[in-house]
């Protein structure tokens, strides 16, 4: 299978180097695989996660992201690989302003597919995610497991090669939490994207066969 | 109530600018206008004991634009009241030529000068008359209320940019984290900006509307009542169609320039 995701050496750090929060990782993570990614807080997990979209550039070492050189990666390369991604975040970074239907095919928007596409994109995935009903309703509307809800789907909506994942679960009651692992294991399992999730517990019942990572003093390794 | 106060918020210093920009064009019309009148009624006299044509004084001075010959029985006559006709005769014989020169436009003083001192260098002339004192108080008038009005025309512009800046910073603010949003998700910043064009736009194309409405009322209502006859009389000087245009395609390039300033700062910058 092929590597979605290749670290060699990588080193991540702020402040121009001053602050390493990632020290010479080695890894890779194949296409349909699951990743948990764990560690205390602070260590640097949504850091590496952040290096995986372009929001952080690698300080020294390699990083590679579907095929795309991370430390040389140019501006509309990174938008187009962003546009084949699924990002969820803790804060659900849903837009206010638009309603949940609107917010759920903003990866269509982007890509420019059809109002009948994104409509017919957005009733299945809102269906999926079990929010149908509030289609018509805006973000603040609903409640913090809805919203993350409407995250995932929108995560979802492209049919995305990688789902990349920070903390999905970490303001959801237990319930909201079991829908968004169910969403994002069929994803994986079903789509056979690759799934990269930080979090700082992994969820004591999971279905699918999956991978994890754990982050300590700067060093990322392998759970076997 | 706080979308009309968002757009209000754009539309008010646009209008300012705009108003800015239709004065230029208003004073510019105006003074070229006046300018002109003014050139028309003012001559210099010239005494002559050769006719003059037109070809040959403007070879002399290319400011001077016609020669119009003043009739010298007209003179003769008023010269002659109550004398006999062989003394008539004989002033007419004598009596040199007069002539109007108009110039090709409103100049200063100094111009004047010039124009008085090459015309006197041709064999013949025996009297150059600028009317100078006249002439200067109101050139000088002219020039002063032109400078005064670029003054405040520049004000205006000035404070009117300050508060464009202004709303672009609001407008960074409320819109700053849909656009990072859009760009995680890999929106180019034609599309994150989309919204704010839309939003923009309209706001430009009220603005120009509402802008347009108040020269027309300048022109169609304040005119007829204005104690400036030269205003009275010449209404259009206060708008013509052609400035809408002018003034929605400005409005138009100001909204691109703010647009992609608030796009621009918030871009999202890589970080470590």
């Amino acid at each position: 299978m092929a590597n979605v995701i290749s670290a060699n050496s990588l080193t991540l750090a702020y402040d121009k180097g001053k602050t390493v929060v990632i020290n010479d990782a080695t890894f890779t993570i194949e296409q349909g695989e699951f990743v948990f990614i764990t560690g205390p807080s602070g260590s640097g997990k949504s850091t590496l996660l952040k290096s995986m979209y372009g929001q952080i550039k690698p300080y020294k070492g390699k990083l590679s992201v579907g095929g795309f050189d991370m430390n040389r990666i140019k501006r509309n390369q990174l938008l187009q690989l962003r546009r084949n991604m699924g990002i969820v975040f803790q804060d659900y970074k849903l837009i206010n302003e638009w309603t949940v239907e609107k917010n759920v095919v903003l990866p269509l928007i982007i890509t420019g597919y059809s109002l009948d596409v994104q409509k017919v994109q957005a009733e299945k995935l809102l269906a999926h995610v079990k929010l149908s009903e509030h289609a018509h309703k805006y973000p603040l509307e609903l409640s913090g497991g809805e919203q993350q809800r409407v995250g995932v789907a929108r995560a979802l909506s492209k049919n995305p090669f990688l789902i990349l994942a920070d903390e999905p679960t970490g303001n959801l009651d237990e319930f909201s939490s079991g829908v968004v692992w169910d969403l994002l294991e069929n994803a994986c399992d079903q789509l056979n994207a690759t799934v990269v999730v930080v979090t700082h517990k992994i969820p004591t019942i999971f279905n699918i066969p999956y991978r994890h990572f754990i982050i300590e003093n700067g060093g990322v390794h392998e759970v076997h | 109530m706080k979308s009309i106060k968002e757009h209000l918020m754009f539309i008010l210093p646009l209008m300012a600018m705009l108003i800015g920009i239709e004065f230029i064009l208003v004073f510019n019309r105006i003074t070229s206008s006046y300018e002109n009148k003014l050139k028309n009624e003012y001559a210099i006299l010239v005494v002559s004991k050769k006719t003059l044509k037109t070809p040959f004084v403007r070879s002399i001075d290319n400011r001077i634009d016609t020669v119009e010959p003043m009739n010298r029985e007209e003179i003769a006559r008023e010269v002659t009241a109550g004398m006999q006709d062989a003394a008539i005769a004989a002033i007419m014989k004598d009596l040199p030529y007069f002539y109007r020169i108009h110039l090709t436009k409103y100049f200063s003083l100094k111009d004047l000068k010039e124009i008085r001192d090459n015309l006197k260098k041709v064999n013949g002339i025996l009297n150059v008359e600028i009317f100078g004192k006249n002439y200067h108080s109101k050139h000088s008038m002219f020039e002063l209320v032109k400078m005064l009005l670029n003054i405040f025309i520049v004000m205006l512009f000035a404070v009117s940019i300050l508060l464009v800046i202004k709303q672009m910073q609001v407008w960074q603010l409320a819109h700053k984290e849909r656009m990072q949003i859009m760009e995680i998700f890999g929106a180019p910043m034609m599309l994150r900006s989309g919204i704010l064009f839309k939003v923009a736009l309209t706001d430009a194309f009220i603005a120009t509307i509402l802008n347009m409405g108040l020269f027309i009322y300048f022109k169609n209502k304040w005119a007829k009542t204005s104690d400036v006859d030269f205003i009275k009389n010449n209404p259009d000087l206060l708008f013509n169609i052609s400035d809408f245009f002018l003034l929605f395609l400005l409005a138009i390039v100001i909204v691109i320039i703010s647009v992609f300033y608030v796009a621009f700062k918030s871009r999202e910058v890589p970080e470590g």
